[in-house]
C-alpha cells in the first residue's frame, strides 16, 4: 500500500509539471513469430490525461496495452518510466509500478461475491470482508461506481462485472489505468457512467489510456488521440474533438472495401415469404426457479432479419442457447423448416441448416488453441477425411479460400486462433456459420461486440448478403442502432417476455426505448 | 527469477529438457542416498548396471518391463488430451491379467494356429482393460463422476478381484496337488506364451516389442491426423465449443477412456503371457502406477512416453538386482521415481511462473 500511495503522491508532483510525460514508449516493436504486430511505436502518457488509442481490428492496440502491462515483452525499443527504464517482468510487476489494466475478457470467479473477488490475491491470514466492503463503498462513492459488494459475480451484468474489474484496479491506486475496449460490452447509459468514471480518475491525477473505436466517446472524454494502423502510429491529435474526420480517415485508410450494403429495397420485394423458424411459446426456467424466458413466440421468414432488442440479461442468452441446441426449453417448442428441434442437440440444429454466432465467442464459438483452419471447419471436420485421416491439405486450401472471402486477416491458416484479433475471430466464426451447405437460418447474438468500425460494417455486409440469399436471420443485440441499421423488424424483450414489435425504422426509437424499459406500447 | 533463462531456450528444446533435468537430479539424489545407507556406491552402481543392462537377458527383461510402462503411459497421454486423468492403470493391468489367464487356460485357444493361441488372450486382456477403463468414462458422462476418483477406486477393485480369482478354486486357482499348493493359477500353455522375438530364451525379448512400436506411432497418428483425434483434443481444449460444433462429446470421452483402459489391459496381457506365465497375488506389482508416472513425465508426447518407459524399465531391473547383490533396498528406486516427480513439478512450476500468464 505504501508503495502505491507514494506513487500517487509522485504522480501529483509530476502533474504540477503539466504536460511532462511520465511514461514514454520509444520506437517499440513487437513480433510474434513471423508476424510484426507493432513497429516503431512511440507514445507518451502524461499525468492526469485521458489518451485514446484508436485503430481497427488487428491494428495492434491490444498488443500495445499488453506490452505496457507487462504481459508481453517488446522485441524492439524501450519504455521509460519517470525517465528510468521500465521493463515489467509481468502484470504483477506492472501493477507494483502503478500501472493497472482492465482487459476485454474479465478474470473474475463467478461463484464468489464481489468482495471475495477483490480479496483474491490480496488477502493474508483472515479475510476481512467487512473492511473490504467499506472500501468498495468508499471507492464507489469517490468515482461514482455503483456496486453491491456482496452480490455473486454470476448474478451481475457484464457492465457490473466490468465495474468490479475497475474497482480491483483502483484499489491499488494506480498512476495509469489501461482500459482495453471497455465500452464494447456496455449499454448506452453504462457507457456514460464509465466515461464519467474516467474523468474522475483522471481528475485525481491518474492517467487513463482508453482503447476504443467509438467516435462519440473520443469527442466526449479524450484529451489526446493516437491512431494505430497495421502496427504503426499513423496519426496523433492534441485536439481530437476538432479533428475527428481526419482521425477516422487515418484509421481506415487502405482498408479493403467492406462488402457494400446491397440495394436492399429492390431485393426485398422479390423475396419469398415462407417460414424458416417458428417459435411457439418458448419458456426457460433456471435452476433457481426464476423464469428467464416466457412464452416467446415468433415467426421468422425466408430473407428476413428480425432483431431482438432489449437490455442485456432480459432473456436473450437463454433464447439463443435454446435455439442453438445448447439447452432444452422448459416449455414450448420451435421448428426449423417445419422440423421440430426443441431440445435437439447442437449437431441436429446445425444439420437442419441453422448457423449460430454465439454471444460468448471464446467460451462457445471457437477453440483458441486450435488453428484458424480447424476453427473455420470445427462443425464439419468430417468433410475433410481421406482414408480415415484428416486431409489437412484440402482443409487448408478451403480455409484460405474462406479467409479471402470473409477478409479474415492472419499470418496463415495455421495460425493459432487465440492469436487473432477479436474482429478477425468473429469474421472466421461468421465464415464457418454462413457457409453451412444448407444454411436456412442464422441465429446471431451480439455479433459485433468488441469489433471496430470496419469489422462491424463487414459483419453487417455478410448478414445482409445472407438475408438477400434467402436466409432468415434472428439478430440478438443490445445495440439498438445496430438493429435499426440491419434488421427489418424488431421485437423487444423485457424480463423474458416480448413487450412488442415494430418495423426497424429510426422514428420508432423512442417507442422501442420505452419497451426496453418495460412499458407496454 | 533465477530460471528466467529458460524462457530464452527455444520451446522444442525446452520440452525434453525439463524431464531430463528432473531425471538427472533424481539420479544424483539416488546415488547420494546409496552412499548414505553406508553401502559402497561403486558396488551398488555396478550391481545396478549388471541388473539393468549387464547381459542380453537383463536388457531383454528391462525392455519387457518398459513395454508395460509404455502401454499404460500411451493410454494416459491419450486420455489426457481429452482432459481425462486415467489413474486406473493398475486395475486395468489386473483385469487384463485375469482375462488373459482365463482365456489361455480355459478358452480352448491353446491349439489354434497362426498365433491365435497367444493373440486371442491378448485381445481378451485389452477388452477387459477397456471395459475397466470405459466404465469410469460412462460414469463421467452419465453422472458427472470424477474419473480420477473412479479409476483409482476401480484399480483397487481390480487388484482384489485378482486376489479373489487366485484364492478361489472355483475361479482361477490351480487344483490342489502335491506340487501345486500356492494360491495361484496354473501355468498357461506354452502356445499361449508370447513368442520370443529372437526365439532364444537367453534373450527373452517378446513380440510385444514390435506391437508397442506400432501402437505408439499409431496413437500419435490417431490423435493428430484423424477426425476422432481432432474431436478428442477439441473436447479437451474447450468442451462447450466442441459441443456447439456438434462433436459427439459423450462418445469421445467414453472411447478415450476405453482405449486408455484397453492399453492398460494389454499391458496386463504382456505381463502374464510374456513374463509371469501364471497369475498370482500381487501380479500388477505397481506397474500401473509407474506407468501413470511415465505418462505424466511425457508431458503429452508419445516419444516422451517411450523415453520415460525405457528409463523406468531399466531403473526397475537395476534396482531389483542392486538389492540382491549390494543389499541396497530396491525401494530406493521408488525414492528416485518420487524425486523425479517432485523435481518435474518444481521445474514446471518455476518455468510457468516465468511465462507470466
Amino acid at each position: 500500500m505504501e508503495h502505491s500511495a507514494s506513487a500517487m503522491h509522485q504522480s501529483q508532483q509530476h502533474a504540477a509539471k503539466a504536460g511532462q510525460p511520465w511514461l514514454q514508449l520509444e520506437s517499440i516493436g513487437k513480433r510474434f513469430g513471423s508476424f510484426q504486430a507493432l513497429q516503431d511505436v512511440a507514445l507518451q502518457i502524461r499525468p492526469g490525461e485521458i489518451q485514446c488509442l484508436l485503430g481497427e481490428n488487428g491494428a495492434g492496440k491490444s498488443t500495445l496495452c499488453n506490452l505496457i502491462f507487462g504481459v508481453h515483452e517488446p522485441t524492439a525499443g524501450q519504455m521509460l518510466l519517470d525517465g528510468g527504464v521500465y521493463q515489467p517482468q509481468g502484470p504483477a510487476d506492472a501493477f507494483a509500478q502503478g500501472i493497472a489494466m482492465v482487459h476485454q475478457h474479465f478474470s473474475l470467479v463467478s461463484d464468489l461475491s464481489v468482495v471475495d473477488n477483490l480479496l483474491l490475491g490480496q488477502a493474508h491470514g483472515f479475510l476481512r470482508r467487512g473492511a473490504m466492503a467499506d472500501r468498495v463503498a468508499r471507492l464507489a462513492e469517490q468515482y461514482g461506481l455503483q456496486l453491491d459488494p456482496h452480490a455473486l459475480i454470476s448474478t451481475l451484468s457484464v457492465g457490473e462485472r466490468q465495474r468490479v474489474e475497475i474497482v480491483k484496479c483502483l484499489m491499488r491506486e494506480p498512476r495509469l489505468l489501461v482500459l482495453d475496449e471497455p465500452t464494447a460490452v456496455l449499454l448506452p447509459d453504462e457507457i456514460d457512467a464509465l466515461l464519467r468514471v474516467c474523468r474522475r480518475v483522471a481528475a485525481q491525477g491518474c492517467s487513463v489510456l482508453l482503447v476504443t473505436h467509438k467516435l462519440a466517446e473520443i469527442k466526449q472524454v479524450a484529451d489526446r488521440v493516437t491512431v494505430l494502423r497495421g502496427g504503426r502510429i499513423v496519426a496523433h491529435s492534441e485536439h481530437p474533438a476538432d479533428e475527428l474526420d481526419a482521425l477516422v480517415q487515418a484509421m481506415i485508410q487502405h482498408a479493403p472495401d467492406s462488402p457494400a450494403p446491397p440495394a436492399a429495397a429492390a431485393s426485398r420485394s422479390t423475396r419469398l415469404q415462407d417460414e424458416v423458424l417458428q417459435v411457439d411459446g418458448l419458456g426457460v426456467t433456471d435452476v433457481q426457479g426464476v423464469t428467464r424466458l416466457d412464452n416467446f413466440t415468433l415467426v421468422l421468414n425466408r430473407g428476413e432479419i428480425i432483431g431482438v432488442a432489449g437490455v442485456e440479461g432480459n432473456g436473450q442468452s437463454e433464447l439463443a442457447s435454446v435455439l442453438s441446441g445448447m439447452s432444452s426449453p422448459s416449455r414450448g417448442r420451435f421448428f426449423i423448416n417445419g422440423e421440430e428441434l426443441s431440445g435437439a442437440s447442437p449437431q441436429a440444429v446445425t444439420r437442419a441448416g441453422v448457423g449460430v454466432v454465439p454471444e460468448d465467442r471464446h467460451a462457445t464459438g471457437c477453440i483458441t488453441d486450435l488453428s484458424l483452419a480447424e476453427n473455420i471447419f470445427l462443425n464439419r471436420l468430417h468433410e475433410f477425411q481421406r482414408w480415415g485421416c484428416l486431409d489437412r491439405a484440402a482443409m487448408r486450401a478451403a480455409a484460405s479460400e474462406l479467409m479471402r472471402r470473409f477478409d479474415v486477416r492472419a499470418a496463415s491458416v495455421d495460425s493459432r486462433f487465440g492469436g487473432l484479433s477479436g474482429g478477425n475471430q468473429q469474421k472466421a466464426v461468421l465464415a464457418r456459420e454462413l457457409t453451412l451447405r444448407n444454411l436456412t437460418c442464422l441465429i446471431a447474438s451480439q455479433p459485433t461486440r468488441g469489433l471496430d468500425v470496419g469489422a462491424v460494417q463487414a459483419v453487417y455486409g455478410h448478414i445482409r448478403a445472407a438475408r438477400d440469399q434467402g436466409v432468415g436471420v434472428l439478430l440478438i443485440s443490445s445495440e439498438l442502432d445496430e438493429l435499426l441499421t440491419v434488421a427489418d423488424r424488431i421485437v423487444v424483450l423485457y424480463r423474458g417476455r416480448i413487450m412488442g414489435s415494430c418495423p426497424a425504422q429510426p422514428d420508432q426509437r423512442a417507442r422501442i426505448g420505452a419497451m426496453m424499459a418495460g412499458q407496454t406500447p | 527469477m533465477s530460471l528466467s533463462f529458460l524462457q530464452r531456450v527455444p520451446q522444442p528444446l525446452l520440452r525434453p529438457l525439463i524431464p531430463l533435468t528432473a531425471v538427472l537430479i533424481a539420479l544424483l539424489f539416488g546415488v547420494a542416498l546409496v552412499a548414505a545407507t553406508g553401502a559402497s556406491v561403486s558396488e551398488a552402481l555396478g550391481a545396478f548396471a549388471e541388473g539393468a543392462w549387464g547381459s542380453p537377458y537383463a536388457i531383454a527383461a528391462s525392455i519387457n518391463r518398459s513395454l508395460v510402462f509404455a502401454l499404460v503411459g500411451i493410454g494416459f497421454v491419450l486420455a489426457e488430451r481429452a482432459r481425462l486423468i486415467n489413474v486406473g492403470g493398475e486395475g486395468q493391468i489386473a483385469v487384463g491379467g485375469i482375462a488373459a489367464t482365463a482365456v489361455s487356460l480355459y478358452g480352448g485357444v491353446a491349439d489354434l494356429p497362426l498365433g491365435l493361441a497367444f493373440i486371442l488372450p491378448l485381445l481378451a486382456a485389452a477388452l477387459a482393460g477397456g471395459l475397466w477403463g470405459g466404465l469410469p468414462g460412462v460414469l463421467k458422462v452419465k453422472a458427472g463422476t470424477n474419473e480420477v476418483i473412479s479409476t483409482l477406486m476401480l484399480s483397487f477393485i481390480g487388484i482384489w478381484l485378482l486376489y479373489w480369482c487366485v484364492q478361489s478354486s472355483a475361479l482361477l486357482r490351480q487344483p490342489m496337488s502335491n506340487s501345486g499348493t500356492l494360491p495361484e493359477s496354473l501355468e498357461i500353455p506354452s502356445s499361449t506364451m508370447l513368442p520370443f522375438f529372437f526365439g532364444d530364451p537367453s534373450m527373452p525379448l517378446h513380440v510385444g516389442l514390435p506391437a508397442v512400436l506400432v501402437i505408439g506411432p499409431l496413437v500419435a497418428l490417431v490423435l493428430w491426423r484423424t477426425l476422432f483425434g481432432m474431436h478428442l483434443r477439441s473436447v479437451g481444449l474447450n468442451q462447450q465449443a466442441a459441443h456447439r460444433a456438434g462433436m459427439p462429446i459423450a462418445r469421445t470421452l467414453i472411447l478415450a477412456m476405453f482405449i486408455a483402459g484397453a492399453l492398460g489391459g494389454l499391458a496386463g496381457g504382456f505381463m502374464l503371457q510374456g513374463e509371469q506365465y501364471s497369475l498370482k497375488a500381487g501380479f500388477s506389482s505397481g506397474f500401473g502406477f509407474d506407468g501413470l508416472v511415465v505418462g505424466l513425465l511425457a508431458r503429452g508426447s508419445i516419444a516422451g512416453v517411450f523415453a520415460g518407459a525405457l528409463l523406468f524399465g531399466f531403473l526397475r531391473s537395476g534396482g531389483i538386482y542392486m538389492e540382491m547383490v549390494a543389499q541396497v533396498p530396491s525401494a530406493l528406486v521408488l525414492v528416485v521415481q518420487g524425486v523425479i516427480i517432485l523435481t518435474l513439478a518444481a521445474v514446471t512450476l518455476i518455468n510457468r511462473r516465468g511465462e507470466a500468464v
